[in-house]
């Protein structure tokens, strides 16, 4: 019941956006424009530290999980910055998540659907643990000598991504349905360019802080500045 | 915890004996159930624990470790399957041998007719979740167990680093245990890979090497399949696993005590002690008296004993995934374990309640307790122990990868009245109680046995003492009128 709610709701949604949108058929790289997106939190960041009970030479003493990280000027970082309903090729550039340090990085990947790879250079087990619904959910071990791992995620979710072995570590994978996305850095900026001429509406995801949306016209060879501000 | 399992134990004999004379088709045989008949079933054997709306928050499921599954998401621990669909199979293998070491029962009390039934139901609570179709998982080709296959599973098991949950010696005590958490976020223990028995998804080679191959869903157990060095090292793994304790605990009845001219060494870790046969006894957990214990931490102590013309000399031997001191701050309280015995030892068949006696007859207790040693009690009920001054025990245990071994060392002979004298060819009941303090386990909260029987062999005989049926058959019926009590208390 829920479900077909969450449906209509999707539908509705998904619609509104395109209608907002009026863009152009042909999405190209030629007479795009670029969205620069600010993310901010007013908020306290929020890092739980925590002390480390093995593999102390490759994941250090103490250790913290990052759940708000806030930067210079109320930069929130790790956010996913979107152009919603827009349309695209997938990159061809494989995406990349390492485990260094008992941590995943980058912490937030965001990437078009298809393959990716999962390095392991820290020389200690790691086991990839995934959390999704759309994609089928994977908990593969990574031994010390498993310097890489191909896996496929092909339909577009975020997916939370954990290891057992060490359960602070924690990383996201935005598998977007196109390749207009950006995820912010420590200043809570990031730049989607190539974009198509038109209206839209942009997504902002942080894994703590929820959705918002904010709507911007992008215009051919301009740039297009959008601030959002994420509230707990 | 196993409660209902002990029973069911028999009636899953009767079943595979009945199968086995060809009067029942072959399980393999996958039926079409019947949901709407199975739902009748369901109601009535499984809502209890797994909730009426499949979602595992039955009424009994708050009191349960492991919790009992929610089948609406359609995730299942055991399977033979590459992908996340169990096929209709494992879940019927399921439903029909149990658990071991949860609470999940075996149903074969239920026709088969009504296991295909009632798991077409459950199959429904996961709606789309189930449709996509089981992909068998490939095993590599079979390597039969060798020494050499089990040093080489030893060195993988070492490379992919299993011991950072199963512990060095695979007693589910690594550094990661503390951590884990199932899917819905509930706290899981590793297996402990010398208890065989206690697997959830059975012993066998194939069983674990499927564990292995494709991981245990739903818990942080990932499949390695992938990820050892060559795709064989899955049977040497496997192999090595198998090599790490018994295939079944070979519980016993009667302790026997060696008799010894010489001295008895008091180090737990003698050749001595070594040598001689470990006596199994199976702990359960105290649920009779508040509060009380529905998850015990220890389900077996090893004893073995021997005496000579001064001393008698228990050497005890258990798993505890950590070794605690008492911490109460912390909900954490000191390990301990101690023997039980009634303050003399009559002939007749007359003993103390078993629970650490009553107000009408006391039972004196041997009891160790970590960071305070040895000490002899008497007790008139779990609530009323008092201390024996003057005590002769004294002890000596040692901690290592998961695992206690304790010496107990008294003299033969008693000077008083609160504590017996042990003499040799006698009957002298005993029992157990055991608590894990890194578990929460303190007072109440224990494993316990009821009354078993020890024995001093003659100081001349070298030859092990045959029980006694009457014996046998004394000590089974006051274990099933313990499980009666606790089934019925629960
Ligand atoms: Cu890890």
């Amino acid at each position: 019941m829920r479900r077909a709610l969450t449906a209509v709701v999707a539908v509705a949604l998904v619609a509104g956006v395109v209608f907002v949108a009026h863009r152009p058929d042909q999405a190209g790289a030629q007479g795009g424009g670029t969205i620069e997106a600010a993310v901010t939190f007013a908020g306290a960041p929020v890092i739980e530290k925590l002390k480390v009970n093995k593999d102390t030479e490759k994941c250090g003493t103490e250790t913290a999980i990052e759940k708000v990280v806030v930067g210079p000027n109320k930069g929130l970082a790790y956010a996913v910055v979107s152009v919603a309903g827009a349309k695209g090729a997938a990159t061809a550039k494989k995406a990349t998540i390492d485990q260094h340090g008992c941590k995943f990085v980058p912490h937030v990947q965001a990437m078009t659907p298809g393959e990716v790879e999962i390095k392991n250079s820290d020389d200690i087990l790691h086991n990839i643990h995934t959390y999704s619904t759309a994609n089928a959910s994977i908990n593969k071990a990574q031994p010390k000598f498993k310097k890489v791992m191909t896996e496929k995620f092909e339909k577009p979710e975020i997916i939370k991504v954990t290891c057992d072995v060490h359960s602070w570590m924690l990383g996201w994978v935005a598998v977007m349905p196109h390749p207009f996305f950006g995820v912010t850095d420590a200043n809570g900026a990031t730049r989607i360019e190539n974009v198509p001429p038109g209206k839209y509406s942009v997504e902002v995801w942080h894994e703590t802080l929820g959705k918002q949306t904010k709507e911007v016209e992008v215009k051919a060879g301009q740039t297009a500045k959008v601030a959002i501000e994420m509230k707990k | 915890m196993g409660r209902g399992a002990l029973i069911a134990r028999p009636l899953a004999v009767v079943a595979a004996v009945a199968l086995a004379l060809g009067a029942a088709p072959s399980r393999a045989a996958a039926q079409a159930g019947d949901a709407t008949a199975g739902k009748a079933v369901y109601e009535r054997r499984c809502a209890g624990c797994h909730g009426e709306k499949g979602d595992g928050k039955g009424p009994a499921a708050d009191l349960l470790v492991p919790k009992p599954r929610d089948f609406t998401m359609g995730l299942y621990k055991i399977r033979t399957t590459a992908n996340k669909v169990p096929t209709d199979q494992d879940l019927f293998r399921i439903i029909t041998d149990g658990m071991p070491g949860t609470s999940m029962p075996a149903w074969a009390v239920l026709t088969e007719r009504e296991r295909w039934n009632v798991l077409a139901y459950i199959k429904t609570f996961a709606g789309e979740k189930l449709k996509e179709a089981p992909k068998k998982v490939e095993l590599p080709k079979d390597v039969p167990s060798s020494e050499a296959s089990i040093k080489r599973g030893k060195e993988m098991f070492e490379a992919i680093e299993c011991h950072k949950c199963h512990g060095t010696d695979g007693r589910g005590d690594g550094p990661s245990r503390a951590e884990l958490k199932d899917e819905w976020g509930n706290p899981i223990a590793p297996a402990n890979l010398t208890k065989r028995w206690t697997f959830r998804g059975g012993a066998s080679r194939t069983e674990v090497a499927t564990r292995l191959a494709n991981g245990v869903l739903g818990t942080p157990m990932p499949a390695f399949l992938d990820s050892v060095e060559k795709p064989e090292d899955i049977w040497h793994l496997t192999n090595f696993i198998q090599s790490l304790g018994p295939d079944s605990p070979h519980y016993a009845t009667l302790v026997t005590v060696t008799a010894v001219t010489g001295a008895i060494p008091d180090d737990p870790n003698a050749e001595f002690w070594k040598k001689l046969t470990p006596n199994n006894i199976p702990l359960m957990g105290q649920v009779i008296v508040d509060p009380r214990n529905f998850n015990p931490a220890i389900d077996l102590v090893a004893v073995r004993a021997a005496y000579n013309d001064q001393a008698i000399v228990f050497h005890l031997t258990w798993d505890d995934p950590t070794q605690s001191a008492d911490e109460p701050a912390k909900k954490l309280f000191a390990d301990a374990i101690a023997l039980q015995f009634p303050p003399q030892i009559t002939a007749g068949p007359e003993r103390p309640y078993f629970l650490m006696g009553d107000g009408s007859d006391a039972v004196y207790l041997l009891r160790w307790e970590n960071g305070k040693g040895v000490s002899e009690a008497s007790a008139n009920g779990p609530g009323k122990i008092a201390a024996i001054a003057g005590g002769e025990a004294r002890g000596n245990a040692v901690f290592t990868n998961g695992q206690y071994r304790l010496v107990i060392t008294r003299p033969l002979v008693s000077k008083d009245a609160t504590r017996p004298t042990f003499t040799p060819a006698v009957f002298v009941p005993v029992a157990f109680q055991a608590w894990d303090g890194g578990a929460g386990e303190t007072g109440t909260r224990m494993s316990v046995t009821s009354w078993y029987y020890l024995r001093l062999e003659e100081p001349q005989s070298n030859r092990r003492f045959v029980i006694p049926p009457v014996v046998a058959i004394l000590t089974l019926a006051a274990m099933l009128v313990v499980v009666r009590i606790a089934k019925g208390r629960a």
